[in-house]
């Protein structure tokens, strides 16, 4: 209870911050991540460096993410336990913005 | 503005470098990557940087993308270098804590450093905290008795005071116009 109170403090994620977290359910370096959310988004949302580079820095920061390795310059990094419950918590919040949208949406028909 | 043009060989073959004058304000940044894509449209590449002074070498007319980042520190630059390399950023050099990108342009492509407000917000309040920095020791010079009343250090301090002044005014307007997006 306590920690699903505290992950909804981050919320709502920006759209880029979600798009971050959610590439990195697995580790990745940098411009890993900025394929993958291309990859997941389907092309629709691209992440530029400097705001990747700023986002790691603030991520690291709340804890949301953790570096997990380093080599060739490259940090990987990797959701931390917390940074998956703001994750899972924002995907929730999605899915009943989603419902509530659809219920309205399919009364108006 | 520009204070004039140096070294363009009119009409001439076989003149390899321009150097360029010209003054912009650390507010004028897309002006300035505009400015530089320009250049690089007429064969003009951006080959070294000094302050006020652009130096280009001449090459095959070409569309690249010039951008301008701003880190307050050196430290873990490795890795941010490495990132913007990686998403096929060329640094072309850095000065006062402005870093200096090109890519060439390909449609369809953002070909953005900042993709979204929040983060281009965080930019320009970087270049305010170091304007603000700087103008304690200004101040102090300005308002030092040791110096005359219109010596040439104490007018030349005074009017750098006040583009610094401007500056963060117009640095203050862009983050406000930023945040309404």
């Amino acid at each position: 209870m306590s920690e699903r109170v505290e992950a909804r403090r981050y919320l709502p994620l920006t759209e880029t911050t979600y798009y971050i977290l959610l590439a990195l359910v697995e580790p990745l370096h940098g411009y890993g991540v900025m394929q993958k959310v291309r990859e997941l988004s389907g092309g629709e949302v691209e992440i530029g460096p400097g705001t990747l580079y700023g986002a790691f820095s603030t991520l690291r920061k709340q804890s949301l993410i953790h570096k997990v390795h380093e080599g060739d310059r490259r940090k990987v990094y990797a959701l931390t336990p917390k940074g998956k419950q703001v994750l899972q918590a924002q995907i929730r919040r999605f899915e009943r913005m989603a419902r509530a949208g659809s219920k309205v949406i399919n009364d108006l028909r | 503005m520009t204070f004039g043009d140096g070294g363009k060989g009119e009409g001439k073959m076989g003149r390899d470098t321009l150097t360029k004058f010209k003054f912009f304000g650390v507010w004028q940044d897309r002006q300035e990557e505009a400015w530089l894509r320009e250049m690089g449209k007429q064969g003009w590449h951006l080959s070294s940087l000094f302050p006020l002074v652009y130096t280009f070498t001449r090459g095959e007319p070409r569309d690249d993308v010039y951008r301008l980042d701003f880190i307050a520190s050196g430290k873990d630059s490795e890795s941010y270098l490495r990132l913007f390399r990686d998403a096929g950023w060329e640094h072309l050099g850095s000065l006062t804590g402005w870093q200096y990108f090109r890519k060439p342009y390909e449609a369809g492509e953002a070909a953005e450093i900042y993709t979204d407000a929040e983060s281009k917000i965080q930019k320009y309040r970087r270049v305010r905290m170091r304007l603000a920095a700087v103008m304690p020791v200004l101040i102090v010079t300005v308002a030092n008795p040791a110096f005359g009343r219109f010596s040439s250090i104490r007018v030349f301090v005074a009017a750098v005071l006040l583009l610094l002044v401007y500056s963060l005014v117009r640095v203050s307007l862009r983050i406000r116009q930023l945040k309404r997006l």
